[in-house]
């Protein structure tokens, strides 16, 4: 189960979605999330998810791999869903059982959460798939690097990103033998209620802790001994230009954002969008 | 100059530190002198405990002496200004690969030395590629590094040391983590560093029949030097190795044995191959 973690990891690959260059890449996904939130209808909604959608083909990561970074996220999208359907009393009422009932607005509004949610997650493990962790903490960096004016040390920060990101398998295959371990003497780690496997995690993550600073004594050792000294004067070995292709995407997407804010103010919120819908229903009725 | 020393151990003792209110723990490195000669391959026997880890930390002044000094191509390593220029003559290569690379990506852990020294792209680029060629990864480039073998591991970590174009390479028990396929790959590698690049080798080791492919030994025990010379010389004093519960090789005890009991076989055989030979040899005699 462990084992299915994808957060943070790194497909390597050819496609042009790889060869984006990683700054262009994090300031897309970034408006992209901003976007999404700022949608108001099926239309403008639509867009974004077609524009993530050629994306994602156009980056040649299976989509067997695209659906495992959504399943952490799918109890959340269901209790949002189930929550909107219960709660939300707009429109007209297509079941009703006493106080009970579910409503076109609240399918619309659920139906809605759960586009914008996935769009999300997907659009953010596209650009950790897509994007190796030495590139991405790099683009960070540069994109971070106006703050040294305040005296934040942007390098470290991204140093420690680059390791963390680094480390993630490592230490998940870590916990995986502990686990193995402990159970082989006898720990209980499936059973009992919540406390009680709360308290079983204890003798997994103390040997981890330990480990875990063992591991970053060796580390600096071995950084010293490649003469690491802070990020003055580093080089790197890949170049960051931006190239006609990172104009192609961020033009796409500001093309995008642009129907967005036009649709919005044309065509009705989803509220009144469900209205339409309504007198349909009632049609059909 | 041909007998030029690449890192001179002048009465070197060492002690690490404890917090306050503990007992002072014994010396790791007690009164050491050894002198490592450019272009050697020498490897550094002992237990766990015997202080030979220590010195691979000393050699490029990532712990300083107690008492004593290293001196490295004339450098002190007391002088931390100097630290720098040490760290790119002499690397070490520690035992836990995973703990030793830093970047996710294969190629992009082994531009991190390079990077660090601040050299033009073109350069680390030829760098990493030549360095990857020379342990024989350079077809795994663009891999995961967490997603290799123990021993390629440990071969892109070596990569990354000789990616900074070092004069000596010290291995801290680079193969006691791996299984026999992954140690015989790195065993390759450093030799084949040692003969074709001319990068002088130190390798600290407990494996006999590893030692025995050095061209010298030194043998550590109690934070001393033991026994230093040739692996014939190291390996005669049997009984002064089992004493501090060191084996000669396997082949060799096995022919030691059977020359005791009348087998016509030559003195001194050490490796798996000579032992091969000499017994094929006699039986060609027959």
């Amino acid at each position: 189960m462990i084992k299915d973690i994808t957060i943070g990891q790194f497909f390597p690959g050819n496609s042009v979605v790889h060869r984006l260059d990683p700054r262009m890449k994090l300031v897309l996904t970034f408006i992209y999330i901003i976007a999404i939130f700022l949608c108001k209808n099926f239309l403008a909604l639509g867009a974004m998810v077609l524009f993530l959608l050629i994306s994602v083909l156009l980056s040649k990561i299976s989509l067997k791999l695209i659906g495992k970074s959504i399943k952490p996220v799918f109890i959340i999208v269901l209790i949002t869903s189930v929550l909107q359907i219960i709660y939300n009393d707009k429109g007209i009422a297509l079941i009703e059982y006493g106080k009970f009932h579910i409503t076109t607005g609240g399918v619309f509004t659920a139906l809605f959460t759960t586009v914008r949610i996935v769009a999300l997650v997907v659009a953010s493990s596209l650009l950790t798939y897509t994007t190796s962790p030495t590139l991405l903490t790099d683009a960070i960096e540069r994109l971070f690097s106006p703050l040294k004016i305040v005296k934040i040390n942007v390098h470290s920060i991204a140093m420690m990103m680059t390791i963390a990101l680094r480390f993630i398998p490592t230490l998940i295959d870590e916990v995986d033998k502990i686990m193995s371990a402990q159970k082989s003497r006898g720990a209980d780690l499936e059973n009992g209620n919540l406390v009680q496997r709360g308290k079983a995690l204890i003798p997994i993550f103390v040997p981890l802790f330990i480990n875990s600073f063992s591991r970053a004594y060796d580390l600096a050792f071995a950084m010293e001994c490649r003469c690491y000294k802070g990020g003055e004067g580093r080089t790197r070995l890949k170049e960051m230009k931006l190239a006609l292709k990172d104009y192609i995407a961020i033009f796409m997407l500001i093309a995008v954002c642009v129907f967005v804010a036009i649709t919005n103010k044309l065509i009705v919120a989803p509220e009144e969008y469900s209205n339409i819908l309504d007198s349909f229903v009632r049609f059909v009725l | 100059m041909k007998n030029e020393n690449i890192v001179e151990f002048q009465n070197v003792s060492f002690r690490y530190d404890v917090s306050e209110g503990e007992e002072q723990l014994p010396l790791a490195i007690n009164h050491v002198s050894l002198n490592i000669k450019k272009g050697d391959c020498v490897a550094i026997l002992g237990h766990n405990g015997s202080g030979k880890s220590t010195l691979a930390k000393l050699s490029n002044s990532i712990i300083t002496p107690t008492e004593g000094k290293v001196v490295v191509k004339g450098m002190d390593t007391n002088n931390e200004a100097l630290s720098y220029e040490i760290r790119k003559t002499v690397g070490v290569v520690f035992q836990n690969p995973d703990n030793q690379i830093v970047a996710s990506i294969v190629e992009e852990d082994v531009a991190f030395g390079p990077e660090n020294l601040g050299l033009p792209r073109e350069e680390i680029r030829k760098r990493v590629d030549d360095s990857l060629k020379a342990v024989d990864m350079y077809d795994y480039r663009h891999h995961e590094s967490h997603k290799l073998s123990g021993g390629q591991k440990q071969r892109v970590a070596i990569a990354g040391i000789i990616a900074m174009r070092p004069e000596c390479i010290f291995f801290d028990e680079p193969t006691a983590m791996l299984d026999p396929k992954g140690r015989k790959e790195v065993m390759d590698t450093v030799f084949k560093l040692n003969r074709e690049y001319g990068i002088t080798v130190v390798y600290i080791t407990h494996f006999m029949d590893e030692a025995a492919l050095a061209n010298r030994i030194v043998v550590m025990d109690k934070a001393e030097i033991l026994l230093d010379g040739t692996p014939k010389e190291v390996f005669e004093n049997s009984d002064l190795l089992k004493s501090v519960g060191l084996d000669i090789p396997q082949c060799a005890q096995l022919a030691k044995e059977l020359k005791k009991s009348g087998v016509n076989l030559p003195d001194n055989i050490l490796t798996r191959e000579e032992f091969t030979d000499s017994v094929l040899n006699l039986l060609g005699d027959k």
